[in-house]
């Protein structure tokens, strides 16, 4: 074991040092958002280019928060996001549930039909959904949002987490079905908690996908008390290309940033624990 | 107009519907309780708000005061995407009362059957149209009627920073074609770009093709070509195609998102000239405080000075239900009272009357107000977005050498035929 | 609920073509909810959009639209922009699949063996998906402008170019930079999968082949390969859905501009449906795309089921 020391040691440097140049990368366009979020906005455009301006200021943050309700919008689009994504992923772990642990008719066309809904440019539906919207009441309101919202993630959950539920092995459900469990506890009391890295991963995605979520939000909402964030930052952006104001707009886009990182950093703890290794290992 | 059989019969539908609407709609909308009637824009747009607090704040109540039962709700929506948002709400009959509409959407909603004529509607539209510049009305006929009224306006004029001027040796920026032309010369090896613009659309094109005497269509508008393809039009492209491929006018022309933008570049000093409308002062107060740029007419050249109208009218929907009330706030924005208010925050007046008045409040407004009086309208048909991808198709090749100018101006004239015919 | 019997994947395999089960209820029952939802207000949709594709589709009083038959899907095929676009979106396709599926997986592995600092890895790499299309789309083509950062890391710090290249000026330099952001904005995408695939992966096998003296690739190959099948064949199928959707940040970066070189099938369907208002013919556009992606996914999941022979979703 002893030889292995060294080996192991050059490669974690090697490791380390691929990772830092990759995160760098990843991390350089967006010091520069939130330098430039900092900075006046006649010194945007300089050559060379500055990551830590000159004089800093909270100018651009003031008058984000001044121009738009900012906070309020911020307010509006977490309880969207957050009732929309934990219906969303009841609804769609349970259709996941049934396609990984049932054999039944019709199974693999209704799967596929779902798919469709995961291809369909979204911007082609935004007619038809528009007047259904209406027909159920439903525009101008946080129910049209979360509706909507939950409908157009239930594709993309259904197969993510179906491919997780199938990698749990079968044999546990056997198991413990044997021991007289029905389906329902067999679905919320074993399949979820062994697969709270999957739902943890489409958490994340529909969390994410709601909070961004711009077009339709446009469309159905007029009344201001109940705009969302991607709204607000849109009003800020400015008309046409020729006055947008940088500084205003990336401050704005560090406000919404936030929120999702801590979505973020709240869920990624499951993929630390390995919990279906733990749970075969059991 | 161009469109014979499918337009005049949606549009007959349209002023069906309106009338019959304007005839049961209107009497229980002003003896019953308070009506709020909505009004769509994008006046609070790009972080600003003075135009929006203008509103909200002192215009709406003032108006409320006034007429006592009428409310008014004012929606913001970002400019971008008014469009989208209004032509969903079109499908799912979900259109306000009053929409702020850019003078170029007016024909196509026209056509829809989604607004109301007021020409027909309004005893007292003659009066107030007679009120407004000619320019500017003229963007709201469609078949024959008008479907609007102005709100506001703007035009665009030559905006010179009096650093270049200097750098050059000069003392004032170029009136003519060829002063303009030696302006570029005279700013060789200073490091200033002579000219920018963001596009080749009718927006940044007209003012050269009109100054330099052509046009894009017949007066009746029936055709392009013959008249696209001028002499008069080959020369003035030619002779903005000459300055781009010398590195005199910036590649934001022929859509470069990358080049630096008119607004930063002017006052930055990497551009001479730009060509633009009066709320990029709005802009610069506040970001660029030092920056005191020089307005002064479009070049001339053998046509003269002309410009491009823009602006926005106000119109009504055919699906308002409280048209009487709707058609009241129309009135009241073309009051002196509303029309100054807006003034100070980057709008021209379009009311004649007020042009004095609007320079005594915001002096360099008199370069656009003057520009105004014979500024024109764009090609006032129900495709004209398409014409804006039609030129700058078109055109591109032309500025990259790959085509002549001839060519290029010969083939956007057969497409804006089939716009036309 | 009654338990009619669970059959996994495996165990359903392993009985295909044995005694077929009485229909059980309970799949119904747990697909109700979400497929009644998924009818009504996506199926429902796209049967309607599928419907205006066939005619000169009018927005107001469409029962006047007239029937045009397969005539919008004729022109599509004749009109050179929709060509282009189709390229365009091809080539955004081959340029951003492969580097974020292989780009992904490299930094999952690297931080699945145990790396120090794992968490803050992995937030790093992950804050390009969490923020905002719009954001990084405006961002980076401030990043690829003529004076912006790009030009000056190439030109100035490594010169590798004389700094002075108009990315979005051109078709091709302007498809890079916008594959540029595609491939930046999904790597944490994929990586996350795979991490999450690869927590799936028992300890217990891996030491087993440590100690079985497989190396580093005979083990990848072994253990850890069969473990991210599914999660490789998810990747790959919404990888090539989200490359044929690519919309925002064309729409953003460049336009489509200059005149319409860069156009995307997406841009242009929106700029036909929304911009000239001629909703048949952008919806016979999406209705093209969709079917094109439709029967790729298909043959992707045949691809990796067939060489898995077990269930792979799908």
């Amino acid at each position: 074991m002893n030889r292995r020391t060294p080996r192991r040691t050059t490669a974690l440097v090697v490791r380390l040092l691929l990772l830092t140049a990759g995160a760098l990368v990843m991390v350089t366009p967006f010091l520069y958002l939130l330098g430039i979020s900092f900075t006046p906005n006649a010194f945007v455009l300089t050559t060379p280019p500055q990551f830590i301006p000159e004089s800093p200021t909270l100018d651009n943050y003031a008058q984000a928060l001044e121009a738009q309700d900012i906070p309020r919008a911020f307010l509006n689009s977490l309880v969207v996001a957050i009732v929309s994504t934990a219906l969303s992923l009841l609804l769609s772990s349970m259709m996941a549930f049934a396609f990984a642990r049932f054999v039944f008719p019709l199974k693999e066309t209704i799967f596929r039909i779902l798919l469709v809904g995961l291809m369909i440019p979204a911007v082609l539906l935004l007619i038809p959904q528009f007047v259904l919207a209406k027909h159920l009441d439903l525009l101008d309101s946080y129910a049209g949002l979360v509706v909507f919202y939950v409908a157009g993630s239930l594709a993309l959950n259904t197969f993510l987490l179906r491919g997780f539920f199938e990698s749990i092995p079968a044999e546990l459900d056997q198991a413990m079905e044997l021991d007289g469990a029905g389906v329902w506890t067999r679905y919320w009391r074993l399949t979820l908690p062994l697969a709270k890295p999957g739902l943890a991963t489409a958490t994340i995605f529909t969390f994410l996908g709601v909070w961004d979520e711009f077009t339709w939000a446009l469309t159905i909402l007029n009344d201001p008390e109940i705009r969302t964030l991607p709204i607000a930052i849109r009003l800020l952006a400015g008309v046409g290309n020729n006055a947008v104001q940088w500084g205003v707009v990336f401050a704005a886009s560090a406000i919404a940033v936030i929120p999702v990182v801590v979505v973020f950093l709240v869920f990624q703890r499951y993929f630390v624990q390995g919990l279906t290794a733990g749970a075969v290992k059991g | 107009m161009k469109r014979p059989i499918r337009s005049v019969a949606v549009g007959a539908a349209g002023t069906a519907l309106a009338l019959a609407l304007a005839a049961c709609g209107g009497a229980p909308a002003d003896t019953g309780g308070p009506v709020t009637i909505t009004f769509w824009g994008s006046y609070g747009n790009g972080g600003n708000s003075a135009q929006q607090e203008v509103l909200n704040d002192t215009l709406i109540p003032a108006f409320e005061e006034a007429n006592p039962g009428i409310q008014v709700e004012y929606v913001d929506v970002p400019y971008d995407d008014l469009l989208q948002k209004l032509t969903t709400s079109a499908a799912g009959d979900e259109l306000p009362d009053l929409v702020r509409a850019d003078l170029g959407w007016v024909p196509r909603f026209a056509e829809l059957g989604v607004l109301v004529p007021l020409s027909e509607v309004m005893p007292d539209f003659q009066e107030l149209a007679d009120a407004t510049y000619p320019g500017v009305l003229a963007t709201n006929l469609y078949d024959g009627e008008y479907y609007g009224l102005p709100l506001d306006t703007n035009t665009r004029v030559l905006i010179t920073n009096p650093d270049a001027l200097a750098a050059a040796g000069w003392d004032a920026p170029p009136a003519t074609f060829d002063e303009f032309l030696e302006l570029g010369d005279d700013l060789d090896g200073t490091g200033f770009t002579l000219f920018a613009d963001g596009g080749l659309g009718a927006w940044n094109l007209m003012p050269w093709i009109w100054s330099g005497g052509g046009d894009i269509a017949d007066e009746g508008l029936t055709t392009s070509s013959g008249v696209l393809d001028s002499d008069e039009n080959i020369a003035t492209v030619q002779m903005l195609v000459d300055l781009y491929q010398e590195g005199r006018a910036s590649s934001g022309l022929i859509g470069n998102a990358g080049a630096v933008s008119t607004s930063e570049g002017l006052p930055g000093g990497q551009y001479a000239t730009i060509f633009d409308g009066p709320w990029m002062n709005g802009i610069w107060e506040s970001q660029f405080a030092d920056f005191a740029p020089i307005y002064s007419p479009i070049p001339a050249g053998d046509g003269g000075s002309v410009s491009v109208v823009g602006g926005e009218d106000i119109v009504l929907t055919a699906s308002s239900e409280h048209q009487e009330a709707a058609l009241e706030f129309i009135r009241f924005t073309q009051t002196e009272e509303f029309q100054l208010a807006l003034v100070p925050t980057g709008q021209l007046t379009v009311i004649k009357a007020l042009g004095e008045q609007q320079v005594e409040l915001v002096p360099y407004y008199e370069v656009f107000t003057r520009q105004l009086e014979t500024a024109k309208n764009r090609l006032a048909i129900t495709r004209a977005s398409e014409v804006d991808s039609i030129l700058n198709a078109e055109l591109v090749p032309a500025f990259e050498g790959t085509v002549s100018v001839e060519e290029a101006l010969r083939n956007a004239a057969a497409k804006i035929d089939e716009l036309l015919g | 609920m009654t338990s009619s019997l669970t059959a996994s994947p495996r165990a359903a395999s392993a009985a295909r073509g044995g005694a077929r089960r009485r229909i059980p209820v309970a799949p119904y029952l747990f697909l109700a909810p979400g497929v009644i939802l998924f009818g009504a207000t996506i199926l429902y949709p796209i049967t309607q959009a599928v419907q205006m594709s066939f005619f000169d589709w009018k927005i107001v009083g469409s029962a006047a639209s007239e029937f045009l038959g397969l005539d919008n899907y004729v022109r599509a095929f004749q009109d050179e922009q929709f060509w282009l676009s189709f390229g365009n979106t091809v080539f955004y396709l081959a340029a951003t699949i492969f580097p974020q599926i292989m780009l992904g997986l490299l930094v999952a592995l690297l931080l699945h063996a145990h790396s120090p600092a794992r968490p803050l890895f992995r937030v790093l790499y992950y804050l390009p998906v969490v923020t905002s299309w719009v954001v990084v789309s405006l961002l980076f083509r401030f990043l690829f402008a003529d004076a912006g950062l790009v030009n000056f890391v190439l030109g100035d710090l490594f010169h590798l170019t004389d700094g002075s290249t108009s990315w979005l000026a051109d078709r091709w330099t302007g498809m890079i930079a916008i594959s540029a952001l595609g491939i930046w904005k999904g790597v944490g995408w994929s990586m996350m999968i795979f991490l999450a695939a690869l927590q799936g992966v028992p300890r217990t096998l891996e030491e087993a082949a440590l100690v079985d003296g497989a190396n580093a690739v005979q083990r990848f190959r072994a253990v850890t390969v069969p473990a991210i099948r599914a999660a490789l064949a998810f990747v790959t199928i919404m990888l090539v859905i989200g490359g044929f959707n690519v919309f925002i940040s064309v729409y953003l970066m460049t336009g489509g501009g200059p005149a319409g070189e860069t156009d995307v099938l997406l841009t242009y369907m929106y700029y036909q449906a929304f911009g000239n208002l001629d909703f048949g013919y952008g919806a016979a556009i999406a209705v093209i795309l969709t079917l094109l992606v439709f029967a790729l996914s298909v043959l992707q999941l045949r691809l990796f089921r067939d060489r898995d022979g077990a269930g792979v979703a799908g």
